[in-house]
Parts: C-alpha cells; sequence; structure tokens
C-alpha cells in the first residue's frame, strides 16, 4: 500500500489512502464499516445542503439533521444499553438490552463529522465537493479509531495540496516508532503491573496507590503512543495533524491539565459546547452551569457508565474550585503543592476511570485511604515495586519533558546535533526491533481507547 | 542538509525493514514451520476454508493474527530479544511468568486456583475410597513443592499458599499418613532449565519416605552416578533466555540395571533408563520412558515380598527407581491416563502399601480434567 501510494500521480493518491483506511477498518470492524460509510454519505451530503441553502432558514434546518443523525448514531450504538439500564432500574421495568457491540472509533469519527458539518455552517470551511477528499478525512486510517480528533480544518488545505518528503517521512517513521514503543514497552507493562497489584489476595494500601500510579501513567503512555503513531503516519503520508498531549503531568492545575491531555477533545468541546452556551462571559451560575454541561458530556464521551461521568464531574468541581479559591490559595505557596494536589487529583480521576463500575471505584479508593483496616504495605507488594521499579521511573521520567529538552540542549552544540542525528535513527531501529519482538511474543493489549 | 541525510537514512532503513519481513513473510507462507521445538507446541498455520462468515465473526482475522505471530519469520530470535529486554533492560523479575533466579528458571504463581486443585483432590479421594480404603495396606502421601516455592522462601517471590494445599490434602485424605518432604529439598535440587527434581539430588527424599515407609533398612543407598548432555528442560525453550542447558546425572547400582520395567499398555518389558527417549522432544523421558498409565517394576534381587503402588506424575519417574530396591514389585499407576476404576484388573490391592506422591504444580494443574 505504501509503495502503491507514492507511485501514484497525487490525484490517485486520496483514493489510495480512502481504500487502505476502508480495508484497515473492514480488517477490525467487518459489520460497521457500512456504518461509518453511511455517516460519511450522511455528512458530504449534509455539507452539500447546508451550503446550497446558505442564507435561508434551510441551512440551519439540514445542521440540525446533520447533528441529530451524527449524535442518533452514537447514542444508539453507543449509549442504547446504559439508558435502557438506568430506565429499568429507575422504573422497575423490564426492557431487553439491546447487547450492541460498539462500532471502534464511533466517538472519534462522530465528533470529526461533526466538526464538518458545524465549520461549513459557519462558515469557516468550504463545503467539501469530493466525496473521496471528504471520505478520506473521516475515514483515514492512522487517526480513525483512537484520534486526535483531527478537525476537517486542519486538514482541508492538505486534502488538497500536500508536499511529500524525505522529511516528512522520516519524522512520520520515528513519530510513529516512538509512538509504538511507548504503547508496547510502557503503556503494556504498566497494565501488566495495575492488573497484577489489583487482583492481588492481600491487598494493602501501597498496593493501591501503585494500582494508582500505573492506571494513570498506562493510559497516559497508550493514548499519546497512539497519538504520536497517529501524527507520524500523517506526516509520512503529508498530513499535520495537531498535537494531542503536552505533559500533562507537569501541570499546576486542572485547568492546564485539560490544556495538555487529549487537547484535540478540549478544543472540540471548547468549540462546539462550551462558547456556543455562552463560554466564560456569562454570570457566574450560568458559567458553573456551562461548566457541569461540557464536564457531564466530556465523561459521557468517554464511555456509557456512571464512573465517567462521575469522572468527568470530578474535573468539573475542581476546575470550579480552582477558579473561585484554589488558584489564589496555591498562588501563595510553592510550586510544589500544586503540583502535588494536580498528582493526587489525577491519580484519584483515573482510578475512578479504571474502576469497575462505581461500587468498584468506591472500593479502590476506600482501599487507597486505608479502608478496611488492610495493612499499609507487604512482601507481595515489595515483590512488584521492586520489579516495576525501572519501567515506573522511566515512565515518570517519560511523562516529563526532561528528556526532549535534555536532546534539545544537546542540539545547540555542533557535536551535540551531530550525535543526536546519528542516534535518532539507531535509536528508531532498535525500538522497532524490539516492539517487533513484543508483537512476535504475543505481548501486544488493544489499545484502552479503542473502546471510546 | 544533515537533517535531510538522517530522513533518508530513517526512510531508507525503514522501507527496507518493511521490504525484508515482507519477503520473508512471503517466503515462511510458502515454507511454514509445524511445530515449535522450543516450545513444544504446534504452530498456527495460515487459516482454511476462509469463509463470507468467517470474516464478518472475524474468525479468519483473529486466525489469520494467530499464524502471523506463530510464523513470523526469525521467531525464536525476537522472543529472546523480548525476553532479555524484559529482564535485563526494564529489569522485571519475570518473563511471561517465569523467574530466573540463580540461573534457575521456575515458574512464578500468585495463587493456586482452587477449583483445579479441589477437582484434582477430589480425584485422589476418589481412588482412596473405591480401592484403597479398605485394602490393609498401609497408605502414604506426599506433596512435592516446585520451585516456586523456594523462590518464595529464599528469596522473597509471591508465591501460592502450600500450607494451604498439604492442609487440604491432609483433610481430604485423612485415612493415610502425610509425610513432609517440603524441609527435603532446596532448589538446587531441580534442574535449572525443567520443572522436575535431579535424581542425585533427592537422597534425603528417598530416605524420609522410606523411613515412613519403614522400607529405609531395605534400601542400600551406594549408586554410581553417570550423566547424559545436553539437557534442554521445558523452560529452556519457553523463557526464550538460551541458557546452558541441564546435565541428566543418573544413578545406577546393580539392583537398579536388574530391575525390569512391565508396561501395561503395550505389554512390552524394558529397563529403567530409555536412552532412546533422551534424544526425544523431552529428555527426562529418559526416566521410566516418560508417560504412561500403569508401569510395574520387578526387583529380582528384593530381600522382601513386600510390593509398592505408586499413583504419581512425572516426578514419580525419576525417584521410583530409587525406591525399588526396597520392594519385590512397585507398581507405578498415572490416573491422569488411566480410568481408576479398571485398575483392579491390573493390580491386586491386597495388603499392598500405596504412596501417593504429586507435585503441587500437577494438583494445580488441569492434568486430572
Amino acid at each position: 500500500m505504501l509503495l502503491l501510494y507514492f507511485i501514484v500521480p497525487f490525484k490517485c493518491k486520496n483514493l489510495v489512502l480512502l481504500a487502505a483506511s476502508l480495508f484497515f477498518y473492514f480488517y477490525g470492524e467487518p459489520i460497521y464499516t457500512v456504518l461509518m460509510l453511511a455517516t460519511i454519505l450522511s455528512s458530504y451530503l449534509h455539507g452539500i445542503l447546508i451550503d446550497k441553502f446558505r442564507g435561508t432558514v434551510w441551512s440551519k434546518v439540514f445542521l440540525w439533521t446533520s447533528v441529530i443523525t451524527s449524535i442518533g448514531a452514537l447514542g444508539f450504538f453507543k449509549y442504547s444499553d446504559f439508558f435502557i439500564k438506568n430506565v429499568n432500574s429507575l422504573f422497575k421495568t423490564d426492557f431487553a438490552l439491546l447487547g450492541l457491540a460498539l462500532p471502534i472509533g464511533i466517538s472519534f469519527y462522530t465528533f470529526q463529522t461533526l466538526s464538518y458539518t458545524i465549520d461549513v455552517y459557519r462558515g469557516d470551511a468550504k463545503v467539501q465537493k469530493s466525496p473521496i477528499r471528504l471520505a478520506t478525512y473521516v475515514a483515514l486510517f492512522p487517526q480513525l479509531i483512537a484520534g486526535p480528533i483531527v478537525r476537517y480544518t486542519t486538514v482541508e488545505e492538505e486534502l488538497s495540496h500536500r508536499t511529500h518528503s524525505f522529511e516528512n517521512f522520516g519524522y512520520g517513521v520515528t513519530r510513529f516508532i516512538i509512538g509504538l514503543s511507548k504503547k508496547v514497552l510502557i503503556a503494556d507493562t504498566l497494565g501488566a503491573l495495575a492488573r497484577t497489584v489489583h487482583g492481588m489476595e492481600e491487598a494493602t494500601v501501597a498496593a493501591y496507590w501503585i494500582y494508582a500510579v500505573a492506571v494513570s501513567l498506562q493510559l497516559y503512555f497508550d493514548f499519546s503512543g497512539y497519538s504520536d503513531m497517529a501524527i507520524g503516519l500523517g506526516r509520512i503520508f503529508g498530513f499535520h495533524f495537531l498535537e494531542n498531549f503536552n505533559y500533562p503531568f507537569i501541570s499546576k492545575s486542572i485547568a492546564e491539565f485539560w490544556r495538555r491531555w487529549h487537547m484535540s477533545l478540549g478544543t472540540w468541546f471548547r468549540d462546539y459546547v462550551y462558547i456556543p452556551l455562552g463560554g466564560n462571559r456569562v454570570s457566574k451560575w450560568r458559567w458553573l452551569f456551562n461548566t457541569l454541561v461540557v464536564w457531564f458530556l466530556t465523561g459521557f464521551w468517554h464511555g456509557a457508565d456512571w464512573t465517567f461521568i462521575i469522572w468527568g464531574l470530578f474535573f468539573a468541581m475542581f476546575l470550579m474550585l480552582e477558579k473561585f479559591a484554589l488558584n489564589k490559595f496555591f498562588a501563595k505557596l510553592p510550586r510544589v503543592f500544586s503540583h502535588i494536589y494536580v498528582i493526587i487529583a489525577i491519580l484519584i480521576s483515573f482510578v475512578i476511570f479504571s474502576a469497575d463500575g462505581l461500587s468498584g471505584a468506591l472500593a479502590d479508593l476506600g482501599a487507597m485511604f486505608g479502608a478496611g483496616g488492610i495493612p499499609l504495605w507487604s512482601d507481595e507488594t515489595a515483590y512488584y515495586f521492586g520489579s516495576y521499579a525501572v519501567v515506573i521511573l522511566a515512565a515518570i521520567l517519560g511523562a516529563t519533558p526532561l528528556v526532549k529538552n535534555a536532546v534539545l540542549k544537546m542540539k545547540e552544540t555542533r557535536v551535540g546535533s551531530v550525535v543526536c542525528d546519528i542516534l535518532e535513527p539507531v535509536f528508531a531501529v532498535v525500538m522497532l526491533m524490539v516492539v517487533t519482538a513484543y508483537f512476535v511474543d504475543g505481548s501486544f493489549s488493544p489499545f484502552l481507547y479503542f473502546r471510546f | 542538509m544533515q537533517k535531510k541525510v538522517k530522513s533518508i537514512v530513517v526512510t531508507g532503513v525503514f522501507v527496507t525493514f518493511l521490504t525484508f519481513f515482507a519477503v520473508m513473510c512471503a517466503v515462511r507462507y510458502f515454507n511454514p514451520t509445524a511445530v515449535s521445538e522450543s516450545e513444544r507446541r504446534p504452530l498456527a498455520q495460515f487459516p482454511e476454508n476462509i469463509t463470507w462468515e468467517g470474516i464478518v465473526d472475524k474468525t479468519v482475522i483473529d486466525d489469520f493474527e494467530e499464524y502471523s505471530v506463530d510464523q513470523f519469520p526469525f521467531r525464536e530470535f525476537f522472543r529472546s530479544l523480548k525476553a532479555n529486554f524484559q529482564l535485563k533492560v526494564l529489569c522485571l523479575n519475570e518473563n511471561n511468568g517465569l523467574a530466573v533466579k540463580d540461573g534457575y528458571i521456575a515458574k512464578i504463581e500468585q495463587d493456586f486456583t482452587q477449583e483445579l486443585v479441589d477437582y484434582s483432590i477430589g480425584r485422589l479421594q476418589y481412588v482412596y475410597e473405591t480401592l484403597l480404603k479398605d485394602n490393609g495396606g498401609d497408605k502414604f502421601v506426599a506433596v512435592i513443592p516446585d520451585k516456586n516455592y523456594f523462590l518464595a522462601k529464599d528469596y522473597g517471590y509471591p508465591s501460592p499458599d502450600y500450607d494451604k494445599l498439604v492442609e487440604d490434602i491432609k483433610v481430604a485424605l485423612g485415612g493415610m499418613e502425610y509425610i513432609d518432604i517440603f524441609g527435603e529439598l532446596e532448589l538446587t535440587d531441580y534442574y535449572r532449565t525443567d520443572t522436575h527434581w535431579s535424581q542425585d539430588r533427592i537422597g534425603a527424599v528417598v530416605d524420609k519416605l522410606a523411613e515412613a515407609m519403614g522400607a529405609a533398612d531395605r534400601i542400600n543407598g551406594e549408586y554410581t552416578e553417570n550423566t547424559l548432555y545436553p539437557f534442554k528442560g521445558v523452560y529452556y525453550g519457553q523463557s526464550a533466555l538460551l541458557p546452558k542447558p541441564d546435565t541428566i546425572v543418573y544413578l545406577t547400582n546393580e539392583i537398579l540395571d536388574s530391575c525390569t520395567v512391565f508396561d501395561y499398555e503395550t505389554g512390552q518389558t524394558g529397563k529403567i533408563y530409555d536412552f532412546e527417549k533422551f534424544e526425544g522432544n523431552d529428555g527426562y523421558d529418559f526416566f521410566l520412558s516418560g508417560t504412561k498409565a500403569l508401569l510395574r517394576i520387578d526387583n529380582p534381587n528384593a530381600t522382601t515380598d513386600k510390593e509398592l503402588i505408586i499413583f504419581r506424575d512425572s516426578f514419580g519417574s525419576s525417584i521410583t527407581p530409587l525406591l525399588a530396591e526396597g520392594y519385590k514389585s512397585v507398581y507405578l499407576v498415572d490416573i491422569r491416563y488411566v480410568v481408576p476404576d479398571i485398575l483392579d484388573r491390573f493390580i491386586d490391592f491386597e495388603n499392598k502399601d500405596v504412596l501417593f506422591l504429586y507435585s503441587a504444580l500437577i494438583l494445580n494443574s488441569k492434568s486430572f480434567k
């Protein structure tokens, strides 16, 4: 496919990419490929109609039918059973669950198609008359199933005109390998640690904190690793996707954390929900309402379970507290305290995020704080902590910009620059071999964000 | 310029890597490997019967992924690379559940699976209730610890609750005398690359069992040590670390040399040590020719008429010859391969001593199912 892509003339490249993307999706999700194609067709037709009737009430009507169609499909496939369960629980009814499998990546491509039709309606993007180009944008395999949520306006130009070069290819390959390594070597290893300590027969307080650290770093390396791979693959094909992570664990507030974590989702909600609701240029009560709505939806987007909603609202609570009290409070203290506050809040949030239902979340959080009189430490805890210490330290180091800054500093000198340029390809090849070894030994787990 | 050169190098290396492995995969498609000798398992083959239904329900894709992993070019090299990276770079204690300590490779388990243990003990209990309860002989039971026990005891590795396992055995087989052999063993008594114990290192266990069963004064215990090399145990390949193979040290004396082994399945009589089997997939099959449902060792130089029946797993293959000197005949029964209900057609249980000798590894496995 790679060879074919680079040998065909430019006008055929999108077609090759689209065919490859559809095959990629079909490989993992044969039946729901039809659903994705229907979503693309709907967006394409709605874009045309919104543009054709621009300036009339019909333009708005078609925008709404576009939104309802997209959200309807997402709601039906992702949230039906959640609603049925809650209705049954609330009204003591006995409606049967639909038991639908969640189409891979539906949350991502739905948000992408929504951004397209809304931007066309707003006049921020030109309508795409070529169905192949629009389908290529939505189905583009690097970011199709786990983001980042690439806005149409980001790649609008590059769908028609983009350059291919050794620089793009080399950068893309290196970025792809780094992402794959983050996923396979760090995230999956931390995932194994999290499962092991969470399943220990004799629970300890320390084991649950190790669990919290492990799942938090696992989520970061898993998701940011996928984003790196997507950005890298995109670059190979000449696309410049925006960054999705910017070292979120160094944040000094929850607000800053969300400016650094899953940035494409944060900006999507900001531009298509928060600002249309009035943003922060409203009364205090309205701002509180807007914040609650956005974070309820952010949580709910991540999964059809109350734990995700609580997770979203947990962040809303801290954003409100920061705005009204915590920012002023931490401003008077050394910065280390605000870092500690953010890290603890994040660890707790990801324990909720990873929990098996609300009762599981409460049990996990309780264990972190010694509920039930569990011991602080045990030989088994020591064993696993010792076994995974290097990985945990490497992950903590990798979650900060220290390594990146050190490399940039080194590149400032001529010798350092040459050394880096030699070592980078060597490092990439070694990592490629090692991750291949992990695949061959069957030690690969699916990406966590595939389920969203 | 420097950046462009770097990009060209990265591009060239990546494209070469992809092309090379694509070609090698194509070669493997026409010449697949049937069995992984190091892992002692068949390798997945290219999916047959590719149907639309299979594609839609993803069974074809799952089969293809299994095939592509199993048949990946230079698979053994990559398995070794991963194991070394895991243990030496990431400094993890385990790779695929296997730990290495002082060169000894052991499977690490956090817990026994109680359902499996209950089932295994239930089978032993069934044998006791139906065949042995009233046979008049003395009845003994012993559990053999695996290497995980010693890694936990000596080095702080996690381990299942061996005390509970022993307690469960004692409760279920209350009519039998429990012989504790845990104290007679240590990690170095086992092969480095295998699950089993080494015959030359289990003299203390033989003494303890013989003492408890009243056979100690009939066993001389003087042997000549002989060696076979290389012995690549089950963990040799599974660990993918290419460790130094073990040496099998086997013991001989005039009495053992004169003993014969009768195989009830084949009706053939052979010797205690099977040199042909040493060359096979599992060198440990050298002892009593490996997995056998029902054997009888006859000792023509016995100074007694006493007979012993051992219900056993593979650990019994290497220790039984050392007990044989104290009996006229020793029956070896592996109820994983023979239904207990038909055993009385071959063995007269009346007034015979009985020993249940099972490793914790086997009790915590699906072997009895």
